[in-house]
Protein backbone atom coordinates (compact mmCIF):
# COMPACT_ATOMS: atom_id res chain seq x y z
CA UNK A 1 0.00 0.00 0.00
CA UNK A 2 2.87 2.38 -0.59
CA UNK A 3 0.92 4.27 -3.23
CA UNK A 4 -2.06 4.71 -0.97
CA UNK A 5 -3.19 8.28 -0.60
CA UNK A 6 -5.67 9.30 2.05
CA UNK A 7 -9.00 10.64 0.90
CA UNK A 8 -10.31 13.29 3.20
CA UNK A 9 -13.80 14.59 2.74
CA UNK A 10 -13.78 18.23 3.64
CA UNK A 11 -16.77 20.40 4.38
CA UNK A 12 -15.85 24.05 4.08
CA UNK A 13 -18.02 27.01 4.92
CA UNK A 14 -18.47 29.23 1.90
CA UNK A 15 -17.68 32.36 3.87
CA UNK A 16 -14.83 31.24 6.05
CA UNK A 17 -12.64 28.31 5.23
CA UNK A 18 -13.58 28.14 1.59
CA UNK A 19 -12.40 31.69 1.32
CA UNK A 20 -9.26 30.73 3.18
CA UNK A 21 -8.68 27.82 0.81
CA UNK A 22 -9.19 30.14 -2.12
CA UNK A 23 -6.77 32.64 -0.68
CA UNK A 24 -4.27 29.86 -0.03
CA UNK A 25 -4.52 28.90 -3.68
CA UNK A 26 -4.20 32.47 -4.92
CA UNK A 27 -1.20 32.98 -2.66
CA UNK A 28 0.33 29.76 -4.05
CA UNK A 29 0.76 28.07 -0.70
CA UNK A 30 1.54 24.38 -0.86
CA UNK A 31 -0.77 22.00 0.93
CA UNK A 32 -1.46 18.28 0.61
CA UNK A 33 -3.69 17.14 -2.23
CA UNK A 34 -5.75 14.64 -0.22
CA UNK A 35 -8.80 16.79 0.25
CA UNK A 36 -12.10 16.46 -1.56
CA UNK A 37 -13.76 19.73 -0.82
CA UNK A 38 -17.49 20.19 -0.50
CA UNK A 39 -18.59 23.77 -0.25
CA UNK A 40 -21.47 24.34 2.13
CA UNK A 41 -23.33 27.61 2.69
CA UNK A 42 -22.41 27.46 6.37
CA UNK A 43 -20.65 24.86 8.42
CA UNK A 44 -23.83 24.53 10.49
CA UNK A 45 -25.31 22.97 7.35
CA UNK A 46 -23.22 19.90 8.02
CA UNK A 47 -25.27 17.38 9.91
CA UNK A 48 -23.93 14.24 11.53
CA UNK A 49 -25.55 12.35 8.67
CA UNK A 50 -23.10 13.93 6.25
CA UNK A 51 -20.13 12.88 8.26
CA UNK A 52 -21.39 9.34 8.55
CA UNK A 53 -22.28 9.28 4.85
CA UNK A 54 -18.71 10.29 4.05
CA UNK A 55 -17.26 7.53 6.20
CA UNK A 56 -19.72 5.03 4.77
CA UNK A 57 -18.59 5.84 1.28
CA UNK A 58 -15.04 5.14 2.16
CA UNK A 59 -13.52 8.41 3.23
CA UNK A 60 -10.40 7.94 5.31
CA UNK A 61 -11.00 11.15 7.18
CA UNK A 62 -13.51 13.94 7.49
CA UNK A 63 -12.72 17.54 8.17
CA UNK A 64 -15.37 20.10 8.96
CA UNK A 65 -14.23 23.67 8.95
CA UNK A 66 -16.11 26.92 9.40
CA UNK B 1 -46.57 -1.86 44.08
CA UNK B 2 -49.97 -3.31 43.33
CA UNK B 3 -51.51 -0.84 45.72
CA UNK B 4 -51.08 1.83 43.07
CA UNK B 5 -53.52 0.10 40.75
CA UNK B 6 -56.55 1.05 42.84
CA UNK B 7 -55.31 4.57 43.35
CA UNK B 8 -54.71 5.03 39.65
CA UNK B 9 -58.18 3.77 38.89
CA UNK B 10 -59.76 6.08 41.47
CA UNK B 11 -57.85 9.09 40.23
CA UNK B 12 -58.60 8.34 36.61
CA UNK B 13 -62.29 7.94 37.37
CA UNK B 14 -62.42 11.21 39.26
CA UNK B 15 -60.57 13.12 36.56
CA UNK B 16 -62.73 11.75 33.79
CA UNK B 17 -65.98 12.33 35.67
CA UNK B 18 -65.04 15.87 36.57
CA UNK B 19 -64.07 16.37 32.94
CA UNK B 20 -60.65 17.56 34.00
CA UNK B 21 -59.21 15.43 31.25
CA UNK B 22 -60.55 14.04 27.99
CA UNK B 23 -58.50 10.89 28.15
CA UNK B 24 -56.33 9.12 30.64
CA UNK B 25 -53.19 7.26 29.65
CA UNK B 26 -51.97 4.47 31.83
CA UNK B 27 -51.04 0.82 31.63
CA UNK B 28 -53.33 -2.12 31.13
CA UNK B 29 -52.64 -5.72 31.83
CA UNK B 30 -51.13 -7.39 28.81
CA UNK B 31 -52.40 -10.56 27.25
CA UNK B 32 -49.41 -12.50 28.56
CA UNK B 33 -47.70 -12.10 31.93
CA UNK B 34 -44.97 -9.46 32.25
CA UNK B 35 -46.16 -7.59 29.18
CA UNK B 36 -48.19 -4.63 30.29
CA UNK B 37 -49.53 -2.55 27.50
CA UNK B 38 -50.30 1.14 27.21
CA UNK B 39 -53.96 1.87 27.72
CA UNK B 40 -55.94 4.99 27.00
CA UNK B 41 -59.28 5.39 28.75
CA UNK B 42 -61.83 8.05 28.01
CA UNK B 43 -64.90 6.45 29.57
CA UNK B 44 -65.04 6.79 33.40
CA UNK B 45 -66.79 3.46 33.67
CA UNK B 46 -63.92 1.59 32.13
CA UNK B 47 -61.12 2.71 34.40
CA UNK B 48 -61.05 -0.72 35.99
CA UNK B 49 -58.86 -1.85 33.12
CA UNK B 50 -56.03 0.35 34.32
CA UNK B 51 -53.31 -1.53 36.02
CA UNK B 52 -49.90 -1.07 37.60
CA UNK B 53 -47.15 -3.42 38.64
CA UNK B 54 -43.44 -3.80 38.11
CA UNK B 55 -43.66 -4.57 34.43
CA UNK B 56 -44.77 -1.13 33.30
CA UNK B 57 -41.54 -0.51 31.46
CA UNK B 58 -42.92 1.08 28.33
CA UNK B 59 -42.82 4.83 28.05
CA UNK B 60 -46.23 6.48 27.88
CA UNK B 61 -44.94 9.80 26.60
CA UNK B 62 -45.06 8.34 23.13
CA UNK B 63 -48.77 9.01 23.18
CA UNK B 64 -48.49 12.66 24.16
CA UNK B 65 -46.76 13.97 21.07
CA UNK B 66 -48.79 16.73 19.39
CA UNK B 67 -52.01 15.96 21.24
CA UNK B 68 -54.51 18.79 21.35
CA UNK B 69 -56.89 17.55 24.04
CA UNK B 70 -56.41 17.39 27.77
CA UNK B 71 -54.87 14.20 28.99
CA UNK B 72 -54.11 12.65 32.28
CA UNK B 73 -51.05 10.48 32.41
CA UNK B 74 -49.36 8.13 34.81
CA UNK B 75 -45.72 9.03 35.31
CA UNK B 76 -42.91 7.52 37.27
CA UNK B 77 -39.43 9.01 37.43
CA UNK B 78 -38.20 8.52 33.90
CA UNK B 79 -41.59 9.04 32.27
CA UNK B 80 -42.01 12.35 34.05
CA UNK B 81 -38.62 13.43 32.79
CA UNK B 82 -39.76 12.55 29.29
CA UNK B 83 -42.85 14.66 29.83
CA UNK B 84 -40.59 17.58 30.75
CA UNK B 85 -38.60 16.98 27.57
CA UNK B 86 -41.81 16.96 25.56
CA UNK B 87 -42.92 20.25 27.10
CA UNK B 88 -39.53 21.87 26.47
CA UNK B 89 -39.64 20.70 22.88
CA UNK B 90 -43.16 22.11 22.42
CA UNK B 91 -44.75 18.77 21.73
CA UNK B 92 -47.44 19.38 24.33
CA UNK B 93 -48.36 22.19 26.70
CA UNK B 94 -48.08 21.89 30.43
CA UNK B 95 -51.69 22.98 31.01
CA UNK B 96 -52.97 20.20 28.80
CA UNK B 97 -51.57 17.66 31.17
CA UNK B 98 -52.68 16.26 34.44
CA UNK B 99 -49.73 14.25 35.65
CA UNK B 100 -50.31 11.52 38.16
CA UNK B 101 -46.94 10.90 39.71
CA UNK B 102 -45.88 7.51 40.92
CA UNK B 103 -42.73 6.99 42.94
CA UNK B 104 -41.13 4.10 41.15
CA UNK B 105 -39.27 1.22 42.66
CA UNK B 106 -37.79 -0.04 39.45
CA UNK B 107 -39.14 -2.31 36.77
CA UNK B 108 -38.44 -5.98 36.51
CA UNK B 109 -36.54 -7.22 33.50
CA UNK B 110 -38.78 -9.76 31.84
CA UNK B 111 -35.83 -11.34 30.06
CA UNK B 112 -34.03 -11.97 33.33
CA UNK B 113 -37.13 -13.68 34.66
CA UNK B 114 -37.40 -15.81 31.55
CA UNK B 115 -33.78 -16.81 31.93
CA UNK B 116 -34.29 -17.64 35.58
CA UNK B 117 -37.08 -20.07 34.79
CA UNK B 118 -35.09 -21.48 31.86
CA UNK B 119 -37.41 -20.06 29.20
CA UNK B 120 -40.37 -22.11 30.37
CA UNK B 121 -43.76 -20.63 29.75
CA UNK B 122 -44.93 -18.39 32.54
CA UNK B 123 -48.63 -18.38 33.20
CA UNK B 124 -48.94 -16.08 36.14
CA UNK B 125 -46.91 -13.71 38.28
CA UNK B 126 -47.86 -12.56 41.74
CA UNK B 127 -46.09 -9.71 43.45
CA UNK B 128 -45.88 -9.23 47.15
CA UNK B 129 -43.60 -6.49 48.31
CA UNK B 130 -39.98 -7.26 47.65
CA UNK B 131 -40.53 -10.67 46.12
CA UNK B 132 -42.56 -12.09 43.32
CA UNK B 133 -43.83 -15.56 42.59
CA UNK B 134 -43.64 -16.96 39.09
CA UNK B 135 -46.07 -19.71 38.21
CA UNK B 136 -46.01 -21.98 35.22
CA UNK B 137 -47.72 -25.19 34.25
CA UNK B 138 -45.45 -27.37 36.35
CA UNK B 139 -43.39 -25.03 38.51
CA UNK B 140 -43.65 -22.25 41.01
CA UNK B 141 -40.71 -20.16 42.06
CA UNK B 142 -40.15 -17.13 44.24
CA UNK B 143 -37.63 -14.49 43.31
CA UNK B 144 -36.32 -11.36 44.90
CA UNK B 145 -37.29 -8.29 42.98
CA UNK B 146 -34.05 -6.49 43.68
CA UNK B 147 -32.03 -8.94 41.61
CA UNK B 148 -34.27 -8.77 38.57
CA UNK B 149 -34.43 -5.06 37.98
CA UNK B 150 -33.96 -3.76 34.46
CA UNK B 151 -30.37 -2.68 34.03
CA UNK B 152 -31.35 0.97 33.78
CA UNK B 153 -33.53 0.79 36.89
CA UNK B 154 -30.72 -0.77 38.87
CA UNK B 155 -28.61 2.37 38.41
CA UNK B 156 -31.49 4.86 38.38
CA UNK B 157 -31.08 7.94 40.53
CA UNK B 158 -34.35 9.67 39.64
CA UNK B 159 -37.04 7.34 40.81
CA UNK B 160 -39.44 10.00 41.94
CA UNK B 161 -41.35 11.97 39.33
CA UNK B 162 -39.95 15.45 38.74
CA UNK B 163 -43.27 17.08 37.87
CA UNK B 164 -46.72 16.01 38.87
CA UNK B 165 -50.10 17.43 39.75
CA UNK B 166 -50.86 14.71 42.17
CA UNK B 167 -48.71 12.10 43.80
CA UNK B 168 -49.94 8.64 44.62
CA UNK B 169 -48.07 7.27 47.56
CA UNK B 170 -45.02 8.63 49.32
CA UNK B 171 -41.81 9.59 47.61
CA UNK B 172 -39.31 6.77 47.65
CA UNK B 173 -35.76 7.14 48.73
CA UNK B 174 -33.43 7.73 45.79
CA UNK B 175 -30.64 5.28 45.30
CA UNK B 176 -27.23 6.56 46.22
CA UNK B 177 -23.86 5.08 45.64
CA UNK B 178 -24.72 3.61 42.26
CA UNK B 179 -22.37 4.43 39.43
CA UNK B 180 -24.56 4.74 36.38
CA UNK B 181 -21.79 4.84 33.80
CA UNK B 182 -19.71 1.87 34.78
CA UNK B 183 -20.17 -0.03 31.52
CA UNK B 184 -19.52 3.10 29.47
CA UNK B 185 -16.24 3.60 31.24
CA UNK B 186 -15.30 0.05 30.49
CA UNK B 187 -15.83 0.61 26.78
CA UNK B 188 -14.07 3.95 26.89
CA UNK B 189 -10.97 2.26 28.19
CA UNK B 190 -10.74 -0.01 25.14
CA UNK B 191 -8.62 0.85 22.13
CA UNK B 192 -10.38 1.64 18.83
CA UNK B 193 -10.04 -1.85 17.46
CA UNK B 194 -11.57 -3.44 20.54
CA UNK B 195 -14.37 -0.91 20.50
CA UNK B 196 -15.11 -1.76 16.89
CA UNK B 197 -15.33 -5.40 17.80
CA UNK B 198 -17.49 -4.70 20.81
CA UNK B 199 -20.04 -2.70 18.91
CA UNK B 200 -20.02 -4.92 15.86
CA UNK B 201 -20.85 -7.85 18.09
CA UNK B 202 -23.38 -5.83 20.05
CA UNK B 203 -25.50 -4.99 17.04
CA UNK B 204 -24.81 -8.07 14.97
CA UNK B 205 -28.16 -9.53 15.99
CA UNK B 206 -30.13 -6.43 15.04
CA UNK B 207 -32.90 -7.20 12.56
CA UNK B 208 -33.75 -3.55 11.92
CA UNK B 209 -37.33 -3.88 13.14
CA UNK B 210 -37.15 -0.34 14.55
CA UNK B 211 -39.00 -1.39 17.69
CA UNK B 212 -36.52 0.68 19.69
CA UNK B 213 -37.34 3.70 17.60
CA UNK B 214 -41.06 3.23 17.94
CA UNK B 215 -40.93 2.66 21.66
CA UNK B 216 -38.83 5.75 22.21
CA UNK B 217 -40.81 8.87 23.12
CA UNK B 218 -38.03 11.03 21.67
CA UNK B 219 -38.38 9.61 18.18
CA UNK B 220 -41.26 11.63 16.88
CA UNK B 221 -39.84 12.98 13.60
CA UNK B 222 -42.47 12.88 10.85
CA UNK B 223 -40.00 11.03 8.65
CA UNK B 224 -37.17 9.18 10.26
CA UNK B 225 -33.80 9.45 8.55
CA UNK B 226 -33.79 5.71 7.97
CA UNK B 227 -36.98 5.98 5.95
CA UNK B 228 -35.73 8.77 3.74
CA UNK B 229 -34.81 7.60 0.29
CA UNK B 230 -33.78 10.81 -1.41
CA UNK B 231 -31.04 10.89 -0.42
CA UNK B 232 -30.82 7.55 1.21
CA UNK B 233 -28.63 8.02 4.24
CA UNK B 234 -28.63 4.48 5.35
CA UNK B 235 -29.41 1.19 3.64
CA UNK B 236 -32.37 -0.85 4.76
CA UNK B 237 -30.60 -4.15 5.08
CA UNK B 238 -29.14 -5.68 8.19
CA UNK B 239 -25.66 -5.05 6.85
CA UNK B 240 -23.37 -4.31 9.81
CA UNK B 241 -22.48 -0.84 8.58
CA UNK B 242 -26.11 0.06 8.00
CA UNK B 243 -27.13 -1.18 11.40
CA UNK B 244 -24.31 0.66 13.04
CA UNK B 245 -25.23 3.86 11.21
CA UNK B 246 -28.82 3.47 12.33
CA UNK B 247 -27.97 2.89 15.96
CA UNK B 248 -25.36 5.61 15.92
CA UNK B 249 -27.64 8.27 14.52
CA UNK B 250 -30.61 7.17 16.57
CA UNK B 251 -28.52 7.58 19.68
CA UNK B 252 -27.14 10.87 18.47
CA UNK B 253 -30.64 12.25 17.97
CA UNK B 254 -31.31 11.44 21.61
CA UNK B 255 -28.29 13.35 22.88
CA UNK B 256 -29.26 15.45 25.87
CA UNK B 257 -32.83 14.17 25.68
CA UNK B 258 -32.60 10.54 26.65
CA UNK B 259 -33.80 9.85 30.17
CA UNK B 260 -32.56 6.28 30.17
CA UNK B 261 -36.07 4.87 30.61
CA UNK B 262 -34.96 1.60 29.05
CA UNK B 263 -37.99 1.25 26.78
CA UNK B 264 -35.75 0.63 23.76
CA UNK B 265 -34.02 -2.28 25.39
CA UNK B 266 -37.20 -3.67 26.78
CA UNK B 267 -38.93 -3.88 23.42
CA UNK B 268 -35.98 -5.20 21.45
CA UNK B 269 -36.92 -8.66 20.21
CA UNK B 270 -33.26 -9.60 19.99
CA UNK B 271 -32.29 -8.31 23.41
CA UNK B 272 -29.70 -5.84 22.19
CA UNK B 273 -28.38 -3.44 24.76
CA UNK B 274 -28.62 -0.26 22.69
CA UNK B 275 -28.38 1.83 25.82
CA UNK B 276 -24.63 1.47 25.36
CA UNK B 277 -24.92 4.17 22.71
CA UNK B 278 -27.29 6.56 24.44
CA UNK B 279 -25.59 6.24 27.78
CA UNK B 280 -22.30 7.42 26.38
CA UNK B 281 -24.03 10.58 25.23
CA UNK B 282 -25.77 10.99 28.56
CA UNK B 283 -22.42 10.75 30.21
CA UNK B 284 -20.93 13.33 27.84
CA UNK B 285 -23.84 15.70 28.48
CA UNK B 286 -23.32 15.32 32.16
CA UNK B 287 -19.61 15.90 31.96
CA UNK B 288 -19.50 18.66 29.37
CA UNK B 289 -22.70 20.53 30.10
CA UNK B 290 -23.66 19.29 33.59
CA UNK B 291 -26.97 18.37 32.07
CA UNK B 292 -29.35 15.57 32.75
CA UNK B 293 -32.41 15.39 30.55
CA UNK B 294 -35.83 16.36 31.78
CA UNK B 295 -35.13 17.62 35.25
CA UNK B 296 -36.33 21.17 34.87
CA UNK B 297 -38.79 23.10 32.75
CA UNK B 298 -36.93 26.38 32.69
CA UNK B 299 -33.65 25.45 31.13
CA UNK B 300 -33.01 24.79 27.47
CA UNK B 301 -31.21 21.57 26.55
CA UNK B 302 -27.47 21.80 25.81
CA UNK B 303 -27.67 21.25 22.06
CA UNK B 304 -30.19 24.07 21.89
CA UNK B 305 -28.18 26.90 23.36
CA UNK B 306 -24.91 28.58 22.67
CA UNK B 307 -22.75 29.81 25.46
CA UNK B 308 -19.37 31.40 24.88
CA UNK B 309 -17.86 29.09 27.44
CA UNK B 310 -19.18 25.93 25.76
CA UNK B 311 -16.84 23.05 25.48
CA UNK B 312 -14.83 23.48 22.30
CA UNK B 313 -11.58 21.66 22.77
CA UNK B 314 -12.22 19.59 19.68
CA UNK B 315 -12.08 22.62 17.38
CA UNK B 316 -8.68 23.54 16.08
CA UNK C 1 -20.42 13.77 17.63
CA UNK C 2 -16.77 13.11 17.79
CA UNK C 3 -17.13 11.63 21.25
CA UNK C 4 -19.62 9.04 20.14
CA UNK C 5 -17.74 8.20 16.94
CA UNK C 6 -14.68 7.50 18.99
CA UNK C 7 -16.77 5.55 21.41
CA UNK C 8 -17.93 3.16 18.70
CA UNK C 9 -14.38 2.75 17.55
CA UNK C 10 -13.49 5.27 14.89
CA UNK C 11 -9.97 6.47 15.48
CA UNK C 12 -9.83 9.98 16.96
CA UNK C 13 -7.64 11.33 14.17
CA UNK C 14 -10.18 10.69 11.44
CA UNK C 15 -12.59 13.48 12.22
CA UNK C 16 -11.46 17.07 12.50
CA UNK C 17 -13.17 20.33 13.17
CA UNK C 18 -11.65 23.74 12.77
CA UNK C 19 -12.50 27.37 12.63
CA UNK C 20 -10.70 29.44 10.05
CA UNK C 21 -11.57 32.91 8.78
CA UNK C 22 -11.40 33.68 5.08
CA UNK C 23 -8.34 35.82 5.63
CA UNK C 24 -6.38 33.09 7.36
CA UNK C 25 -4.88 31.30 4.39
CA UNK C 26 -1.79 30.40 6.39
CA UNK C 27 -3.84 28.85 9.15
CA UNK C 28 -5.75 26.90 6.52
CA UNK C 29 -2.54 25.50 5.13
CA UNK C 30 -1.31 24.64 8.63
CA UNK C 31 -4.46 22.83 9.59
CA UNK C 32 -4.62 21.10 6.20
CA UNK C 33 -1.14 19.76 6.78
CA UNK C 34 -1.94 18.44 10.25
CA UNK C 35 -5.20 16.86 9.15
CA UNK C 36 -3.55 15.15 6.21
CA UNK C 37 -0.67 13.99 8.37
CA UNK C 38 -2.90 12.54 11.06
CA UNK C 39 -5.17 10.74 8.64
CA UNK C 40 -2.22 9.36 6.70
CA UNK C 41 -0.70 8.11 9.90
CA UNK C 42 -3.84 6.09 10.56
CA UNK C 43 -3.77 4.41 7.20
CA UNK C 44 -6.80 3.48 5.12
CA UNK C 45 -10.16 3.23 6.86
CA UNK C 46 -11.67 -0.21 7.07
CA UNK C 47 -14.38 0.31 9.60
CA UNK C 48 -17.74 1.87 8.81
CA UNK C 49 -17.41 1.43 5.06
CA UNK C 50 -20.40 -0.06 3.41
CA UNK C 51 -19.15 -3.01 1.43
CA UNK C 52 -20.72 -3.67 -1.91
CA UNK C 53 -23.48 -6.20 -1.54
CA UNK C 54 -22.27 -9.59 -2.51
CA UNK C 55 -24.41 -10.98 -5.26
CA UNK C 56 -25.19 -14.59 -4.65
Amino acid sequence: MSDWEAKITTFLCNWCSYGAADLAGVSRFQYPPNFRIIRVPCSARVSPKFVLAAFRHGADGVWVSG
Amino acid sequence: MLRYTEKIQETAKRLLQEKRVDAFIGYGKGSVPMMNQPLMVSDPDRVDRLYWDNFCGLNLCNYLTKRTDKVGIVANGCNSRNIVTHIIENQIKRDQLYIVGIPCEGMIDHRAVMRAVKQKEILDIQQNGKTFVVKGADFEETFEKEKFLQSNCAVCIHRNPVIYDELLGDLVEEQTGVSPYQDVEKVEAMDPEKKQGFFTRLISRCIRCYACRNACPLCYCPTCFVDESRPQWVGKSSDPTDTLTFHFLRAYHCAGRCTDCGACERVCPMGISMRQFTKKLNKDCQELFSWEAGLTLDQRPPLDVYRPDDYNDFIK
Amino acid sequence: MKGLLEHVGVEPGRLHFSWISSAEATKFVDVANTVAKEVKALGPARYFIKKRAEVA
